[in-house]
C-alpha cells in the first residue's frame, strides 16, 4: 500500500472538517435558540394544545438518544414522506430540533427567576406586553441563563460529532477517514480530540466574558 | 405508518436491549467508582493530586465521546491489546462518564459540612473510613438526582457504541431497519423504548433518593 504517510493535504482536509462541525454548530445553535425562545414563550403563556404539544415532544427529544434522532430523521422521513435529505439538512434539522428542548428548558427558568414585582410595576406604567418582553425580560433573563447557555453551548459542541454517522464530513468523519488510510490511529484520534478540546475551551471562554460583561449592567453604580 | 413489521423481530430488540442493559449497568458501577475517587482527587489538600483530577474531569468532558471511542477502540490494538467492542465500550464510557459523575459528586463533597468531618477526624476514624462512611454517605444525599441525570446519559450515550460495531439496541436496529426497509417506524419504536428506558431508571433513583434521605424529614 503506499500513500499511506501523511501528506499536505491533510491539513486542507482538517480544516474543512473544522469548517463543517463549526457551521453545523453556529446553525443549529442560532436556530434552535429561536425556536427554543418560541417554545418557551408559548409555554409562559400558556398557549393551548400549542404548549402542552410542545412539551410532549421536547421530553421526547430530550430523553432519546441523538444518534437514533439522526437516523430517524436520515434514513426514516425520506422513506416515509418520499422526499430527499442531504445529510447536511438532517442534520441541522435534527440537531436544531433538539438544541431548541434544551433552550426551552433554561429560557423559562430563567424567566421564573426573575422578579414578579417588576413586572406588575412595568404593567401599572402602561408597558406594552411587548416591550415588557424585551426590556424588562429579555435581558434580564439572558444574564441568569448564561451559565446554563454555555454549558449547554459546549454540549452541543460535541453532540455535532454524531452527524458524522449519517454521513457529514465534519472533523469527526476526517478522523476516520485519516485513520482509515495512514493507520495511526493515536496521531489522528489525539489531533481531532485536541482540536474538540480547543474549541470547547474558547466557546467557554468566550461565554464567560459575554457574562461578565452582561452583569457588569446588572450592578447598580448606587446614587 | 405500518408497525406490524416489526413484531417479527421484537426478538432482535431483546437482545440489543439486554447488550445495552449490561453495558450500561457495568458502566454506572465503573462511572461511579472512577467518579469516586476522582472527585476525592479534586478536593484534596495536596495541589498535584487536586491538579490531576481537575484536569481529568476537564480532558474527558470536553471531547466528544464518539471520538475518545474510536481512540481506544482503534489504538489499543496498535499496542497490542486486543478487546472485543463490549469491553471497549464498556471502558470508554466509564472512563468518560467517571468525569461527569466526578464533578457532580465533588459539589456534593465540597457541601459536606466540614464540622462533621472534623468530628470524625478527632473521633480517630482513619482517613479511608471517614471518606468512605462519612462524607461520601452525606455528599451523595444532595448529588444523587444529578449523578442520576448523569446516568440516564450514560445510557442514551450507549447508542453511540453501535459505530463500533456493538450490536445493542441502536445496532441492532440498524439491521432491523435495513431488513424489513421501514427505518422510520424502526427508528420511531426505539426511541420510545430509549425515553421509557431513560423513565424507569429516574423512577429508581427518584426512590434511591427517597431512602437515602429518609431521616431528613423536612428538609424535602
Amino acid at each position: 500500500m503506499r500513500n499511506q504517510g501523511f501528506n499536505w493535504h491533510d491539513p486542507i482536509l482538517w480544516a474543512q472538517g473544522l469548517g463543517v462541525s463549526v457551521g453545523v454548530f453556529a446553525a443549529s445553535m442560532i436556530l434552535g435558540s429561536l425556536i427554543g425562545i418560541f417554545i418557551a414563550l408559548c409555554r409562559v403563556y400558556k398557549v393551548p394544545v400549542v404548549a402542552p404539544l410542545l412539551l410532549v415532544i421536547s421530553e421526547f427529544l430530550k430523553n432519546s438518544p441523538v444518534l437514533v434522532q439522526l437516523f430517524l430523521v436520515f434514513f426514516g422521513v425520506p422513506v416515509l414522506l418520499q422526499v430527499n435529505i442531504t445529510p447536511a439538512e438532517a442534520a441541522i434539522f435534527t440537531l436544531t430540533g433538539n438544541t431548541a428542548a434544551f433552550i426551552a428548558v433554561i429560557a423559562i427558568s430563567a424567566m421564573d427567576a426573575l422578579d414578579r414585582g417588576q413586572l406588575e410595576a412595568a404593567r401599572s406604567f402602561g408597558h406594552s406586553e411587548r416591550s415588557i418582553l424585551r426590556k424588562i425580560i429579555a435581558p434580564q433573563a439572558l444574564v441568569v441563563a448564561m451559565p446554563a447557555l454555555i454549558g449547554l453551548a459546549v454540549n452541543q459542541l460535541q453532540v455535532t460529532s454524531l452527524i458524522s454517522a449519517i454521513g457529514v464530513i465534519d472533523l469527526t468523519k476526517v478522523g476516520q477517514i485519516l485513520n482509515q488510510r495512514t493507520w495511526q490511529p493515536f496521531i489522528v484520534w489525539a489531533i481531532i480530540g485536541v482540536t474538540y478540546f480547543v474549541l470547547s475551551r474558547v466557546l467557554a471562554m468566550a461565554g464567560g466574558r459575554i457574562e461578565n460583561r452582561l452583569r457588569r449592567h446588572m450592578d447598580w453604580a448606587g446614587l | 405508518m405500518n408497525f406490524s413489521a416489526i413484531i417479527g423481530y421484537l426478538g432482535m430488540f431483546w437482545d440489543g436491549f439486554l447488550v445495552t442493559a449490561s453495558v450500561s449497568a457495568l458502566s454506572i458501577a465503573g462511572s461511579f467508582i472512577i467518579g469516586v475517587i476522582v472527585a476525592f482527587g479534586a478536593v484534596s489538600r495536596r495541589p498535584a493530586v487536586r491538579r490531576l483530577a481537575r484536569g481529568y474531569i476537564g480532558l474527558f468532558r470536553n471531547i466528544p465521546f464518539i471520538v475518545q471511542v474510536f481512540f481506544f477502540y482503534f489504538g489499543l490494538p496498535e499496542i497490542g491489546i486486543y478487546i472485543d467492542a463490549f469491553t471497549t465500550g464498556t471502558m470508554a464510557l466509564s472512563i468518560a462518564v467517571g468525569a461527569y459523575a466526578a464533578d457532580v459528586l465533588r459539589a456534593g463533597i465540597e457541601n459536606v459540612d466540614t464540622g462533621v468531618i472534623e468530628a470524625a477526624e478527632v473521633s480517630g476514624l482513619s482517613r479511608l473510613k471517614i471518606y468512605r462512611r462519612i462524607i461520601l454517605p452525606i455528599a451523595l444525599r444532595v448529588s444523587l438526582r444529578p449523578l442520576g441525570s448523569v446516568f440516564i446519559n450514560l445510557v442514551l450515550t450507549t447508542s453511540i457504541l453501535s459505530t463500533i460495531t456493538l450490536n445493542e439496541l441502536t445496532g441492532n436496529a440498524k439491521i432491523v431497519a435495513s431488513d424489513t426497509f421501514r427505518p422510520f417506524e424502526v427508528y420511531f419504536f426505539l426511541l420510545l423504548f430509549y425515553c421509557v428506558l431513560t423513565y424507569l431508571l429516574s423512577l429508581l433513583i427518584n426512590l434511591w433518593h427517597r431512602h437515602l434521605n429518609r431521616f431528613m424529614r423536612g428538609a424535602e
